[in-house]
């Protein structure tokens, strides 16, 4: 395939695009707007993802280990030694999907809840040393919010430990929450994709079949289908790409002015800041809007190809 | 079960000759014509051009086959909002022929149909007799070893359709094989070439220096 010949096909898809300008600029407003509405769900679906994700990453389980004081019958009513504390954790961080470990001793504990509250310090003073009526504490983050019921359980199983605690009913919930927001999110974005190809498709169709005698000599005078193919698939690619940066243009003008805003009135949203996405999403519109307009060229010229 | 267009057809036609296919509408000359250009495929038979079985080839072949071949219809199938030049000119241009080739070949086409001078007009523009020039310039523009002509003057007056036999004749002369598929009886019998008659599909007479034999 010479450059030429690109440079010709490309001259024909620039031709095309400007030739029946009304039309093409009606097709391309379309585009535009499906694929408006396709950045607007995914910012959506984006930010949905990320206030789960965030939500998810605040799932922690909380592990006690036995201490004299604690009732247990596993527990054996008595201090655990720093070796047995050390290989506990050891254990654990051994377990597979655990991220972090973090162990927070009764000690610990005591002096942190007289810092917090320096009224009662005198008070809480008297339970130092063997008085301390707290247990020494694990903190388990996994890696995957699914698994946190089965770490729990192996530590729960772990000689040692006395009780987990995970907030089971809310980690259920915040899942099957989290998986709706994903598979809803999706399915929106793929259904927001076939209305991009189908109107992309349409316009490219009635191109070709404005050319339908062009094509029809083309055949017959022995170009290749794919010489024939190009101009079109090219005009695809540049109304998926000019609808896509139109598209981008108008959500990322948007979210900048939206997103400080709905920050401001609500604080504690985890939105995603627009500066870590939106050059993303504008790139990936104009890479998705040029790959549909391909796509759907090479699909409404095969009728047109048949000898 | 449909009958076929065309049945135990066995034809051969040798290098360099100029054939007529004549017979009423509907007894298979554009089936025939079709078929050599890959239009239509053969549901048996073989249909060996130039050594190769067109009825064979793979579909990815065939715009290689058309391009050895110059294909003439009968509704000149030009494009009318581009000039007579581009039109000639991008039987060349889609087939990736360098541009110098195509300043050089384009002209001599035209000069040969007699319609150099009008090179710059749109098709639009031209009569039934020139618009068929044009195409005929179209068709012999890369040197075809076959052309091929379906009804080529069934739009044109007498003389236009005189003007259109002697340049089929004329690019015979120079080399080219051309079939003619015709109903303009006066001339068939005038030039004296060979006739092949078609009729329901079948050869029914195949003569050297034959005549048109139906009432026209």
């Amino acid at each position: 395939m010479s450059l030429r010949g690109w440079a010709t096909a490309l001259r024909d898809a620039l031709h095309n695009t400007t030739r029946g300008s009304l039309m093409s600029l009606a097709s391309m407003l379309s585009v535009a707007v499906t694929l408006l509405v396709l950045a607007v769900v995914a910012l959506l679906a984006l930010n949905l993802e990320h206030m789960a994700a965030t939500a998810e990453s605040q799932v922690e389980i909380k592990g006690y280990l036995c201490t004299a004081r604690r009732e247990e019958v596993k527990c054996s009513q008595r201090d655990l030694t720093e070796d047995e504390i050390e290989a506990i954790l050891a254990r654990i961080r051994s377990l597979p999907n655990v991220e972090q470990v973090t162990f927070l001793s009764r000690h610990e504990a005591l002096e942190e809840m007289k810092r917090a509250d320096p009224t009662q310090a005198a008070l809480l003073a008297g339970y130092e040393g063997d008085e301390n009526p707290l247990s020494d504490e694990v903190y388990v983050k996994v890696t995957d919010v699914e698994q946190v019921a089965s770490v729990a359980e192996q530590i729960q199983a772990m000689s040692g430990v006395a009780k987990v605690d995970y907030g089971k009913e809310i980690v259920a919930d915040l899942l099957a929450f989290t998986n709706a927001v994903r598979i809803g999110g999706l399915g929106l974005v793929l259904l927001l994709l076939f209305a991009t190809v189908l109107t992309l498709s349409n316009t490219i169709r009635l191109s070709v079949y404005a050319r339908r005698r062009e094509v029809s000599i083309m055949k017959l005078v022995g170009a290749t289908d794919w010489y024939i193919r190009r101009p079109f698939v090219l005009e695809g690619m540049l109304l998926g790409a000019v609808g896509a940066a139109v598209a981008g243009g108008t959500t990322a003008w948007g979210y900048v002015r939206l997103a400080p805003a709905m920050q401001q009135s609500m604080p504690f949203l985890p939105l995603v800041q627009p500066e870590t996405i939106l050059a993303d999403l504008v790139l990936a519109l104009l890479g998705l809007g040029a790959l549909l307009g391909a796509v759907a060229s090479y699909f409404s010229l095969r009728r047109f190809l048949k000898v | 079960m449909k009958t076929p267009s065309l049945d135990g057809i066995n034809l051969r036609v040798e290098r360099g000759e100029f054939v007529f296919l004549v017979g009423p509408s509907g007894a298979g000359k554009s089936t025939l014509m079709k078929l050599l250009y890959r239009e239509e495929i053969p549901t048996s038979g073989q249909l060996i051009l130039d050594g190769k079985d067109v009825a064979r080839l793979p579909a990815r072949a065939v715009p290689y086959l058309r391009r050895s071949l110059g294909v003439i219809f009968q509704d000149f199938k030009l494009l009318p909002d581009r000039t007579v030049f581009e039109n000639v000119a991008f039987a060349l241009e889609c087939t990736d022929v360098p541009r110098r080739e195509i300043a050089r070949r384009v002209p001599a086409a035209l000069e040969l149909v007699g319609l150099r001078h009008k090179s710059r007009s749109l098709a639009a523009e031209l009569s039934g007799g020139e618009q068929q020039r044009v195409a005929v310039a179209r068709a012999i523009v890369r040197n075809p070893v076959l052309v091929i002509a379906d009804e080529p003057t069934g739009n044109l007056d007498p003389e236009n359709t005189w003007a259109i036999m002697n340049l089929l004749n004329q690019i015979n002369q120079m080399g080219a094989t051309v079939v003619v598929a015709t109903h303009a009886a006066e001339i068939v019998n005038s030039m004296k070439k060979r006739v092949v008659a078609l009729e329901r599909g079948r050869v029914v007479r195949d003569e050297n220096r034959g005549t048109y034999g139906y009432e026209s």
